[in-house]
């Protein structure tokens, strides 16, 4: 830490050792994701490590390869803070789909409403 | 990496340094080149095109009574007469990691003022993104051979080949954009264009600089984001 | 190209040494500002007719080229307008028209007055002319991206008007084109007419990317020395955050055009459910037509506000100006509009109440709604505290904002109405919606548009308007809009659906029949009225007044450049330094009544100036 804040100070670059750290962690998460689908997990389990493996990854590429770590909080937060409305999307959009899979099964399957 | 000497402007660090950017006059992004701060600006409505249309195809996939196909099978690939799952799907991740990671050295020696380096890096990207468009070509022209098409598939439910094509079409599209301006950029520095001051490009009167190299990269690791999350969505899921 | 500008161009890059060595005052004085981050944008000056008025790179022209080119769509708009009133006031004397005809209109009045004439006019117009002049940078930063982005518009006003010349004409199905009818056979205009709409919105879309990019980076990274962003002028501020909620919510209606653009070209079913067609199931089947309303509106929605918040922005200028007092609250102000934007992103479904959404959407979305309208009153009060006591000038500039608060004041509180879910469920779809939005963001952002035109057409053009005529056009346009709005209220009370292509004997029309002649009559008056400003720019062109160097008295920087007109480059030889808010108006001790951004504070020293 101290040596990459000094690093930052000078202007010059990082270390080649960050970037193929970073790497071969890419590579291993990449891996791993892929041995969720391998094994089968099923359920809470699969659907868990996927979303974990996967932030995992992206928080990493945006961290270090877009150098995002390094960059002032100004610019990060004014990326980070929109991903709010999508994740207000997502939820409803989940609750929508929900919905509209009951209402199908409901009146088309079931024969509700008649 | 932006934090160069700004005249007579402390850094401070963490959300103090965040408000008194913020509150400082002339730049918000200390020390950020115009054209980086485009790109993130860029790329990040960019994450709300790929979000919406992830967000479509969770939407359609969680609101269709008919049997999604399993992904699992769909995508597997015969190796020595074994199949096995999602095996093309995984070797295009690897290839789109690792050419992510040769952008990041290239950028990396672009700041080194490297250009023998650099250049050879962004060629090698460019060559794992032609790499990683030949396979998705490949992987669509085999789907399409098994029937799937955007309209219907013979697994399941016809939205599936809908969303497929779309979703990995428009990523396709990112990507081949990539490759095209890969090479382009690295002809300007096997050319010297930003060397001694920088040659001006051809539609602005800004200098070149190696931090171009750079706003390429955001671009490109922008891609493999992309991709991340549809290889745990799309496949995955 | 780079050869011509070595050699031609009229600025040469000051390094940075020498930016460092002119500052005026020392480290430590009063007058001290710190010097340049960055060196000085080098400019491509065009030398033909070619590229000086046509591909030009200069932002100010490109705002005049996007200004023209989106009052020409308006007027097509108006035009529309036109006959679909003369429809419903006076059916007899519409023989040409038929039911397919009006909903064309419908729609392409629709599209026509939010995307390509409001949104362009004020983004890219005002924001274009505007942005740089008043952060003070010599131009866009990126400004052969800018004109790429006029082109685009450019293109995408010519696939849009192209669609009138398709067989089947243009679409009819709504400006929401809400599938399923928006794609199948039996809606005007679902071959062709669609087609190129969803185009059209496409390419909108890219250059609009192109253009908003400009205006962020611009505002966030190229201001001049001492200009921060609680200095900015609120103009700046509601093109700003209307810029960010456009980078965000195009994109939804980007994603949404694509997909129906598979769906009717490819026969995907993204949004298409079974369907049957005279008795034949068509081939779709499984899509969600409901997925398309909330990409929409979830574009839809932010949309409204950037329509509305340059409007807010500009209008707080213009009255602070001609009320020569600084604006009331200023910073609560800019955080309103932040405020507002951020929230419009989670109020969409709003709009969706009946569609048959999941029904526990509408308490949230009622909840947000109501939140929304806060910020939105605490600005109606600052501007109306603002006016308080303030040296008012009556002139056409202040009535045109005067008649937007009242308008806006007006649409706000039915919308009110329209968002809680009990109150909205009867008034759907009725004639009080189309007052309510036409009120909120036809005639109130309108109302705004006119006075800028008034105030900043000076600068522009170097002449000043004539206020007799301008009186004339304001009190006719805002007398008419009144008659032509207010009775629908009640019209949709009453329960007269809209989208009706004619009413025939139906029971709503008993007492309906006159109001909607009177309606219609005013109609035709008000966007007659509005060919008085044209012939006032004609005539002002040619003898107006000459307008001096800042005429209103204003201390934003857009009136203190070295020439009127500015010339390319803007502020000539060296970019002024700004050490205060443009809002010092009358303040006492002062010599006038007025204080330019660029007074350093050594000139003011006996005055009780609050430091800002």
């Amino acid at each position: 830490m101290e040596e990459t804040k000094k690093k930052e100070q000078q202007g010059s670059t990082h270390k080649i050792g960050i970037y193929l750290w970073i790497w071969g962690l890419l590579f291993v998460l990449s891996f791993f994701s892929y041995m969720v689908d391998w094994y089968q997990f099923q359920g809470m389990l699969r659907w868990s490590l996927i979303l974990f493996f996967m932030f995992l990854k992206a928080g990493l590429i945006m961290a270090f390869f877009m150098h995002l770590f390094w960059e002032r909080y100004a610019l990060v937060n004014v990326l980070l803070w929109p991903m709010t409305a999508i994740a207000c999307f997502i939820v409803l959009m989940a609750a929508e789909g929900q919905y509209t899979l009951f209402s199908r099964l409901f009146y088309f399957f079931v024969g509700g409403g008649q | 990496m932006s934090e160069q000497k700004i005249v007579d402007y402390e850094f401070k660090p963490g959300f103090k340094g965040m408000a008194h950017d913020t509150g400082s006059d002339q730049t918000m992004f200390k020390g950020v080149h115009w054209g980086k701060a485009m790109m993130w600006i860029f790329l990040l409505s960019d994450t709300f095109v790929f979000s919406c249309f992830l967000i479509s195809y969770m939407k359609g996939r969680a609101s269709t009574p008919v049997e999604w196909p399993n992904p699992s099978e769909v995508f597997a690939l015969d190796a020595f007469g074994v199949p096995v799952p999602l095996l093309l799907i995984a070797l295009m991740t690897f290839v789109l990691i690792t050419s992510s990671g040769t952008m990041a050295l290239a950028v990396k020696y672009g700041y080194e003022k490297n250009k023998k380096m650099c250049g050879w890096l962004v060629l090698a990207t460019a060559v794992g993104g032609l790499t990683f468009v030949g396979m998705q070509a490949y992987e669509w022209s085999k789907l399409i051979h098994e029937g799937v098409r955007p309209w219907e598939n013979p697994f399941g439910a016809a939205q599936f080949g809908s969303f497929f094509f779309m979703i990995t079409g428009f990523h396709g599209t990112h990507v081949s954009i990539g490759v095209i301006f890969l090479f382009i950029y690295a002809y300007k520095v096997f050319a010297g264009h930003y060397e001694n001051g920088g040659k001006r490009g051809w539609f602005t009167t800004m200098r070149g600089d190696y931090v171009e190299i750079e706003i390429l990269g955001l671009y490109w690791h922008f891609v493999d984001l992309v991709w991340v999350f549809i290889f745990a969505f799309f496949y995955l899921w | 190209m780079s050869d011509e500008i070595e050699n031609k161009s009229g600025y040469q890059t000051q390094s940075s040494e020498t930016m460092n060595e002119y500052s005026g005052a020392a480290v430590g004085d009063v007058d001290y500002v710190r010097p340049a981050e960055i060196p000085e944008q080098d400019l491509y000056h065009g030398h033909t007719f070619l590229t000086k008025w046509v591909f030009c790179q200069d932002a100010k022209v490109i705002g005049v080229q996007y200004f023209l080119t989106a009052v020409f769509t308006g007027i097509v708009g108006l035009i529309l307008s036109w006959l679909m009133r003369l429809q419903l006031g006076f059916p007899e004397l519409a023989g040409f028209m038929t039911a397919e005809h009006y909903y064309q209109f419908v729609t392409m009045h629709g599209m026509i007055m939010v995307v390509y004439f409001l949104t362009a006019l004020f983004l890219g117009g005002f924001g274009n002319y505007l942005i740089p002049l008043m952060v003070g940078a010599r131009d866009m930063v990126f400004p052969y991206v800018n004109m790429l982005s006029f082109w685009m518009f450019f293109v995408a006003v010519a696939v849009l008007m192209a669609s009138f010349f398709v067989p089947g004409g243009p679409t009819g199905s709504g400006w929401t084109l809400y599938p399923p009818q928006a794609i199948l056979d039996g809606t005007p205009g679902s071959g062709a007419g669609i087609l190129l709409m969803l185009i059209s919105l496409s390419l909108f879309v890219i250059g609009f990317t192109m253009g908003g990019l400009n205006y962020l980076i611009t505002i966030l990274q190229a201001r001049t020395r001492g200009m921060t962003l609680m200095r900015m002028p609120l103009t700046v501020w509601g093109i700003f955050t209307a810029t960010v909620l456009a980078m965000l919510a195009f994109p939804a209606l980007l994603v949404s055009s694509i997909m129906m653009t598979l769906d009717k070209v490819l026969g995907t079913s993204f949004f298409m459910p079974t369907i049957l067609k005279a008795g034949e199931v068509l081939e779709y089947g499984g899509g969600s037509p409901i997925l398309f309303q909330h990409l929409f509106w979830f574009f839809g929605h932010p949309e409204v506000y950037i329509v509305a918040l340059p409007a807010f922005g500009i209008v707080s200028d213009l009255i602070s100006v001609h009320a020569r007092k600084n604006i009331f609250g200023y910073r609560m102000m800019v955080w309103a509009i932040v405020g507002i934007g951020a929230l419009s992103f989670f109020v969409w479904a709003h709009h969706m109440y009946v569609s048959g959404m999941n029904p526990w959407f509408g308490f949230f979305f009622a909840s947000t709604t109501l939140i929304i309208a806060v910020p939105t009153a605490m600005k109606v009060y600052n501007w109306i505290l603002t006016l308080w006591r303030g040296n008012i000038r009556i002139n056409t500039v202040m009535l045109w904002c005067l008649g937007f608060i009242v308008t806006f004041v007006n649409g706000g509180i039915t919308g009110i109405f329209l968002g809680n879910v009990s109150v909205d469920v009867p008034l759907s779809d009725t004639y009080f919606v189309v007052a309510h939005f036409h009120m909120v963001m036809g005639i109130a952002p309108l109302m705004v548009i006119m006075g800028a035109v008034y105030h900043w057409f000076p600068l522009v053009a170097g002449r000043m308007l004539h206020e007799g005529l301008g009186k004339w056009h304001f009190w006719i346009t805002f007398l008419g809009a009144y008659s032509i709005y207010f009775p629908m209220h009640y019209l949709g009370f009453i329960g007269v659906p809209r989208r009706y292509f004619e009413m025939y004997d139906s029971p709503y029309m008993t007492s309906g029949v006159g109001l909607n002649e009177f309606i219609s009559l005013a109609a035709f008056i008000v966007g007659a009225a509005q060919f008085i400003l044209i012939y006032n720019i004609i005539k002002t062109l040619k003898t107006g007044k000459p307008a001096g160097k800042n005429p209103w008295k204003a201390n934003s920087l857009e009136w203190h450049t070295s020439t009127v007109p500015p010339e390319h480059g803007n502020f000539g030889e060296r970019l002024p330094v700004v050490h205060r808010w443009a809002y010092d108006y009358s303040v006492p001790g002062a010599k006038e009544d007025f204080m330019p951004q660029t007074t350093p504070p050594s000139e003011v020293s006996n005055t009780e100036v609050e430091k800002t």
